[in-house]
């Protein structure tokens, strides 16, 4: 069987990502390449057994936008859940939210519940299907804007619609 | 001092100050869902401003690449294991804390 | 410096062991499974300021493991230890 081009590309990118991870594993020594020359061969070729290419499309400036997004968010999070823990007075008014996703089933719906548990206030409980259940901590806080503004974020840098709900 | 080592020092109690504010919301907090928040947020950032601070003593380049992907296995893990322990507790009927119990 | 590195490491430390004295006492399972995220992310501090602090690169090694480690371990003890402990046996 000839190997198609998606594939040898896909050998290729990650031989490339796996000696960048050897590289810094070794802390650049250079006598370390013999065995890290093995051991990246047999881990790309792992790793294209355990996951085999698919064209998965992720846009430069998307990715940019979305780390933007979540540094200055989680920092946001971290701030609000630091001055919810250190304020004289508790003042917490957690709620369950359930809201339905407007991603497409797969990897992005994964990683927005994933980067949810990292931004101010929520934390992602259960992704069943389109519908995300969601622990906040303040009820009345405008939840759904940030999911949407979270949502849009991952769907732009994966290149993904938004179905209707 | 150099600019450099002021900008570390100053990152590293950054974080530091946001580890601390994370144990007082587990010690203060009245869930585990809370209490997942508090560890999540707070202790990610606190890595997050450790990782940064010590980044600008880092000897080499494969060090500073090392470091960093430290801090997004930790994200990544925090993340993770953050969302399993909730779906868990919810689904072994762990009922969230309402402001209107009591402590 | 390494004198500032080497009090933080303490300081987390002390962090962390209030924090695993807290979650040890619960009161349910999901409380004390927190004890895998605090080993991921404070434990994992501690390690990368003692590996400046001595300036030995073993140290980030370790920090990177327990950083893996955390991910895995934390995943497992949620999915599956806890259910062992609960005493009901499905498997889905």
């Amino acid at each position: 069987m000839k190997p198609s081009v998606p594939a040898v590309r896909a050998a290729l990118w990650r031989s490339a990502l796996l000696a960048v991870l050897w590289w810094a594993l070794t802390d650049g020594r250079a006598d370390s390449w013999g065995v890290g020359s093995v051991s990246i061969l047999a881990a790309a070729i792992l790793s294209l057994r355990l996951l085999p290419p698919v064209s998965t499309y992720i846009s430069r400036v998307g990715l940019l936008r979305f780390l933007i997004f979540f540094f200055y968010h989680s920092l946001r999070g971290g701030i609000q859940v630091a001055w919810f823990a250190l304020r004289p007075r508790l003042s917490l008014r957690p709620a369950i939210h359930e809201i339905p996703l407007r991603l497409p089933e797969g990897i992005g719906r994964v990683l927005l519940a994933n980067t949810l548990s990292l931004l101010p206030g929520t934390l992602s409980v259960e992704l069943n299907g389109r519908r995300l259940c969601m622990h906040v901590l303040d009820a009345a806080a405008p939840t759904e804007v940030e999911v949407r503004r979270a949502e849009v974020r991952v769907a732009h840098m994966l290149g993904l619609e938004l179905e209707e709900t | 001092m150099t600019t450099i080592e002021i900008a570390s020092v100053i990152l590293l109690l950054t974080g530091a100050a946001f580890f601390f504010a994370g144990t007082v919301g587990l010690l203060r907090f009245p869930d585990v869902y809370t209490r997942l928040h508090a560890l999540a947020k707070a202790d990610n950032l606190g890595l997050g401003f450790i990782m940064l601070g010590l980044l600008l003593q880092a000897p080499g380049p494969a060090t500073v690449l090392k470091l960093v992907l430290i801090w997004l296995l930790a994200l990544a893990a925090s993340a993770t294991v953050g969302f399993l322990i909730a779906r868990r507790a919810r689904q072994n009927g762990i009922v969230p804390w309402q402001s209107g119990d009591r402590e | 410096m390494n004198t500032l590195l080497s009090i933080l490491a303490v300081f987390l430390l002390a962090n962390l062991l209030v924090a695993l004295l807290r979650v040890a006492r619960g009161p349910t399972p999901a409380d004390r499974l927190l004890a895998a995220l605090l080993f991921g992310t404070t434990g994992v501090a501690i390690l990368l300021l003692l590996a400046f602090a001595t300036a030995s690169a073993a140290l980030l090694d370790a920090a990177l493991v327990f950083a893996l480690l955390a991910g895995v371990s934390g995943a497992a003890f949620a999915q599956r230890a806890w259910r062992e402990e609960e005493g009901t046996h499905d498997d889905d």
